[in-house]
């Protein structure tokens, strides 16, 4: 017997075949003994699977069971809705370690950027000279420096003078 | 937040290269006197009111020489200019020392738009030190 004589068997058994066809099956099981033995074979299995299957029931009524469903669904629903807010220092706090770690890498840029301070090494009197202030040293004791500093435009005048200057150079006629 | 930490990242290179750039500097050796025509170059208006807000006797002033030098940091530039020798050296944030030989040695900032004026050996003349124009 075939695949296919078995499904024919199956069809038969589940009402599926037309009526000729059907008894031409029914002949044939009838001639043929393996092809009874088959159908009385899948006729037991389903009669033991009809008998066998859970037959589940809900002790209440359908519109009971989902209205259960229901009420509890929307008791959820305004606990969900009313999670606890986050409060605005909590915000806050979640912003501001960012932004000091930001700010904090752009004020070690703009040092870096002024050379402020400029290294280890430096000596008080370099770190004095640091800011905008002119530093005159004269290299010979008779020699003078006056230093004249005009904040606004931004200039300083340096004048040197000496007892070997000619009195033309001398800062007293070069100065008002 | 990634995008500003890359933002500060590349303003710190930026300024770290902005930090190591050359210093651009001009020195002028300029004549002062009180008669309105001489050989040189008058002064820059910009340069010629700094100096008349100086207390210096005279009210024309003319470009002797000129000469324009960059200087990276704790390099150095030898000249003589109006009989003065004279050694400038970058001493890194737009800060110079002007040392003139046989006289002295001054230590100035030198940022955009300052000016440093010093005599020198030749009469009625000195030096205008500051940032040359780009």
């Amino acid at each position: 017997m075939n695949l296919e004589q078995q499904l024919k068997l199956q069809a038969f058994l589940d009402g599926e075949l037309p009526e000729c066809e059907a008894r031409e099956i029914l002949a044939w099981t009838q001639r043929d003994s393996a092809a009874a033995s088959l159908l009385a074979e899948l006729r037991n299995t389903r009669a033991a699977m009809v008998k066998s299957e859970p037959h589940l029931s809900v002790p209440e009524s359908r519109e009971f069971f989902w209205s259960k469903i229901e009420r509890e669904i929307q008791r959820l629903e305004p606990q969900a809705a009313s999670t606890p807010k986050v409060s605005i220092f909590t915000a806050l706090r979640h912003w501001l370690l960012p932004a000091s770690a930001v700010v904090t890498i752009i004020i070690a840029g703009m040092i870096v950027h002024f050379e402020f301070p400029n290294n280890a090494t430096k000596t008080v009197v370099e770190n004095v000279a640091d800011a905008d202030t002119t530093t005159v040293e004269t290299t010979l004791a008779s020699t003078d420096a006056t230093t004249y500093r005009d904040a606004s435009e931004g200039t300083t005048l340096v004048w040197f003078s000496s007892a070997d200057d000619s009195p033309a150079q001398n800062k007293k006629s070069a100065i008002n | 937040m990634t995008k500003l930490v890359c933002a500060a990242m590349f303003f710190l290179l930026l300024a770290a290269m902005t930090a190591h750039a050359d210093l651009k500097l001009e020195a002028q050796l300029v004549l002062g006197t009180n008669e309105a025509q001489t050989n040189g170059t008058p002064v820059s208006p910009q340069i010629e009111k700094k100096l008349k807000r100086l207390p210096l006797k005279w009210g024309s002033y003319f470009v002797i020489s000129s000469q324009q030098f960059s200087l990276a940091k704790n390099e150095t530039n030898y000249m003589v200019l109006g009989g003065s020798e004279m050694i400038v050296k970058n001493l890194g944030g737009e800060r110079v020392e002007l040392t003139l030989i046989d006289r002295g040695k001054i230590t100035q900032s030198l940022h955009k738009g300052q000016t440093l004026v010093t005599n020198v050996k030749d009469e009625n003349s000195f030096v205008v030190l500051r940032q040359a124009d780009k």
